[in-house]
This record gives structure tokens, sequence and C-alpha cells, in this order.
């Protein structure tokens, strides 16, 4: 206890030092993807979406060099590719069944792979810190984490909200869709049923918000995370003179490996309980 | 973090909430199209192809399996197969064995009752030949020993003796000496 009331005041002077030094001294990470084609053609590519396509290249360019001469005993690739599948498919498995599994691991397997892949790419050095300074001083990064990017995790979010509404409705119907939400659980008669009909109507307006609140909180959770990551390393590293500036940020390069894989699975693992939680009746009828 | 965290709220609220993020359609539309691209091509290149052969791998296992159980099913039925030959043809071999044995036994005895027989027959036949000589010896003893009793008598008597005479001679010694 001792200890802690010691390390929070000390937490607290370092992240406050760490927002000031990035606030008031060299560039700070914006809170935006930018364009580095600005005035171009390609305008409406952004730094965080070149690490998209690059991490996106390397995850379809293992998988394919993984099923290129795929065999009964595995080998090399594809040994790992199959333990890495395997090992999701069993894990998303546990949480929205054997037949829901088979319909849609292959939104959850791509999510969390694209997620890691672009959440570790973030953390090469060069991503974020490379770029242009304009004639105002506004730095202008070539690459960004593809994750501090709100539009990358809003259009994941937001992919997987409208395959939630196709899934739910393919599995349980719309019938038992709208009475998941507005029906009440249990059994009552008289008045407490009549009673309990408005409670759980009332309820049921409270969880349509909170079923549209989702995708937002998908988003935010994820890109909260990795951008305050990044900001964290490039505070730390503005805290030192730059020929050190490593130092500092060292140890939070192995926290941030740790965020890169926990985040990735956090974002599908809720998506995949947010599944189940709607499909369990269907699921049931299904066995 | 929530020094950076509390900035960036005071931020977003002085600024409109999407210029604050930077969500602006073009670059939603193109993360969006981005996405499900890498979906569709995972899909279709990776997990589809990978699946198909861990399922086809998970097939083959279950189907060793089942023909393990066959195998052990047929093994077992082959098992007690070879038993119950072996207990037959044991059975088969006791009775062989048996029936040889009795079979010897009663050629055997058929040979012992044969040597018997013949046996028994050469006896006889050697007892008929030994009661015959006898009956020769004795016949020809019985002449002998008339012959000589007459001859005696004649020499002791100095006579000679008719055939009549020889003849009761000869009766009363040949009764004498078989009394």
């Amino acid at each position: 206890m001792t200890f802690f009331s010691r390390l929070f005041p000390l937490l607290v002077a370092l992240f406050a030092s760490i927002s000031s030094a990035s606030a008031a001294g060299g560039h700070q990470l914006p809170l935006y993807a930018e364009s580095p084609f600005e005035g171009t053609f390609f305008s409406w590519v952004s730094n965080s979406m070149i690490m998209v396509w690059l991490a996106a290249a390397l995850i379809i360019l293992f998988c394919r060099a993984a099923t290129k001469k795929l065999s009964l005993v595995p080998q090399g690739a594809q040994n790992f590719a199959e333990w890495l599948i395997e090992s999701l498919y069993d894990f998303f498995g546990n949480i929205l069944g054997e037949h829901l599994v088979k319909r849609t691991f292959w939104f959850f397997g791509a999510t969390f792979m694209l997620i890691l892949t672009v959440n570790y790419l973030g953390l090469i050095p060069g991503v974020g810190t490379l770029g242009t300074t304009d004639s105002h001083g506004h730095f202008k990064g070539l690459l960004r984490g593809g994750n501090a990017d709100l539009n990358m995790t809003a259009a994941m979010a937001i992919t997987f909200f409208a395959l939630w509404i196709f899934w739910s409705f393919s599995e349980i119907g719309a019938k038992n869709f709208f009475a998941h939400i507005f029906a009440p659980k249990g059994k009552f008669s008289g008045v407490m049923k009549v009673g309990m009909v408005v409670i759980f109507f009332l309820v049921g307006i409270l969880e349509i918000v909170s079923i549209f609140i989702r995708p937002v909180a998908l988003s935010f959770r994820l890109f909260g995370n990795i951008y305050g990551g990044e900001q964290t390393l490039e505070g730390l590293m503005a805290l030192v003179p730059q020929s050190i500036a490593f130092l500092p940020a060292l140890p939070f390069y192995f926290m941030e490996l740790l965020v890169g894989l926990v985040q990735a699975l956090v974002f599908t693992l809720l998506c995949a309980v947010f599944l189940a939680l709607m499909c369990d009746h269907g699921d049931e009828e299904h066995h | 973090m929530i020094l950076i965290l509390a900035e960036t709220g005071t931020e977003a609220a002085k600024q409109g909430f999407f210029e604050t993020f930077g969500v602006n359609w073009p670059f939603f539309i193109a993360q969006l199209i981005n996405f499900v691209v890498v979906l569709f091509v995972l899909k279709k290149f990776a997990f589809t192809p990978i699946q198909g052969i861990l399922e086809e791998r998970r097939n083959r296992i279950a189907q060793g399996e089942a023909k393990l159980v066959e195998i052990e099913q047929q093994l077992a039925d082959s098992e007690k197969e070879k038993a119950a030959l072996l207990e037959k043809a044991n059975a088969d071999a006791q009775r062989l064995i048996a029936e040889a044995r009795d079979s010897a036994q009663a050629l055997g005895d058929k040979k012992a009752q044969e040597a018997t027989a013949q046996a028994q027959t050469i006896l006889s036949k050697a007892q008929e030949a030994a009661r015959a000589e006898r009956a020769a010896m004795s016949a020809e003893l019985k002449q002998e020993f008339g012959r000589l009793v007459v001859a005696t008598t004649s020499k002791v008597t100095g006579k000679t003796l008719d055939d009549a005479d020889q003849q009761r001679i000869n009766s009363e010694a040949v009764a004498s000496v078989e009394a």
C-alpha cells in the first residue's frame, strides 16, 4: 500500500511532464490522420491508410506463402498459419458455439490479425516521427499507426455492426431479435405482467441505445489505447535530449507490445460476445 | 494519460467533434473499403483453404479412428476365429490320436490273437506230430520188443516157433509192457 501511495504521485508527475513536454517542445502527434499527398489526386490516402495497406499486404503475403503448397503434413509457414487459425478458431468457438463460429470466424480471425499487425507495425521506429514540417511549423507524419486513426477503428466497428445485425436477423429472425430486446424475461401474470412489460419496454429502449453506442465504444477504445500509447512514447522521448531519446521510451515499447495484443483481443472478443449474447437462443435451437 | 485525455476532451469541445478526430468521409470510406477488401481477401485466400485443410485432416483422423476401431474389431474376430480353429484342430488331433491308438490297440490285439492262434496251431501240430511219432516209436518198439521176446523164447526153448506161437508170445509181451 505504501509502495503504491509513493508510486502514484510519481506517475502523475511523469505523465504531467510528458503532456507538457509534448505540448511545449517538439512535435506532438495530432489526434487525426493526415494525407501526405495533400493537393494531389491521392489526397484521399491518409498516412494511417498506408500503414493499413502495409499490414494487409504483409498478412496477405504471409497467407499466400502459407497456403501455396498446402499439404496434410504441414511445414513452415503453413504450420504457423494453421496453429494461429486453429487457436483463434477454438478461442472464438468457446464464446460463439460450434455453429456460429463456423459461420463468422472469417470476420473475427481476419479482424484480429489485421488489428494485431497494424498495432505492431505502428511501433516500428519512424512511424509517426518521419515526415515533413511546413512553413508554419506544422509537422505532418508520412506514416501513422493504423489504429491511431478514428476513421479506421470506426470502419471496423461499423462493419461489425452491420454484420452483427445481418447475422442476428438470419440466426434468430426479426421476431426473436426484438423479443430479445423488449420481451420480459421470466414468467409473470396479472398486474405484475403489465408492470414488467412496461419496465422491459423501457429497458429495451436503453438496450437499443446501448446497441448503437457499441460501435462508438469499440472505435474509441481501440483508437484511445493505441493513440495514447503512441503519445506516451513520443512524450517520453521528448523528456530527454535527442541523443538518448530512445531510453525512457524503451520499457514502454514492451508494454505497447502487450497493449497491441490485448487491444486486438479486446476488440474481437467484445464483438464475439455481442454476437453471442444476441444469437444465444438461435444457437440453442441449432443444437 | 489522464491529462492527455483531458486535453483532448477540451480540444474536442472547442472544435467540432469530427474535425477534432479527423473523421471525414473520404478517409472513412477509404478505410471501410480497405477493411472490407482485407476481410474478403483473407477469407478467400487464407481462412477458406486453411480451414479446408484442417477439416480434411480432421476427417482423415476421424476416418483413421473409425478404421482403427474396425481393424481392432477384425483383429478380435480373427483372434476368436483363430482360437476356434485351433480348438477344433486340437480336438480333431486328439480324436485322430485316440482313433489311431484304438486302431493300433485293435490291430495289436488282432495280431496277438492271430499270433496266439498260430502258436496254438503250431503247438497242437507239434503235439500231434510228437504224438504220432511217439505212437510210431511205440509201435516200432512193441514190434521190436515182440521180435526180441520171440527170438529169446525161441533160443531159450530151442524150438522153432510157428506163426501162431509167435503171435501169442508177441501179444503177451506187448500186453505186459503196456501194463
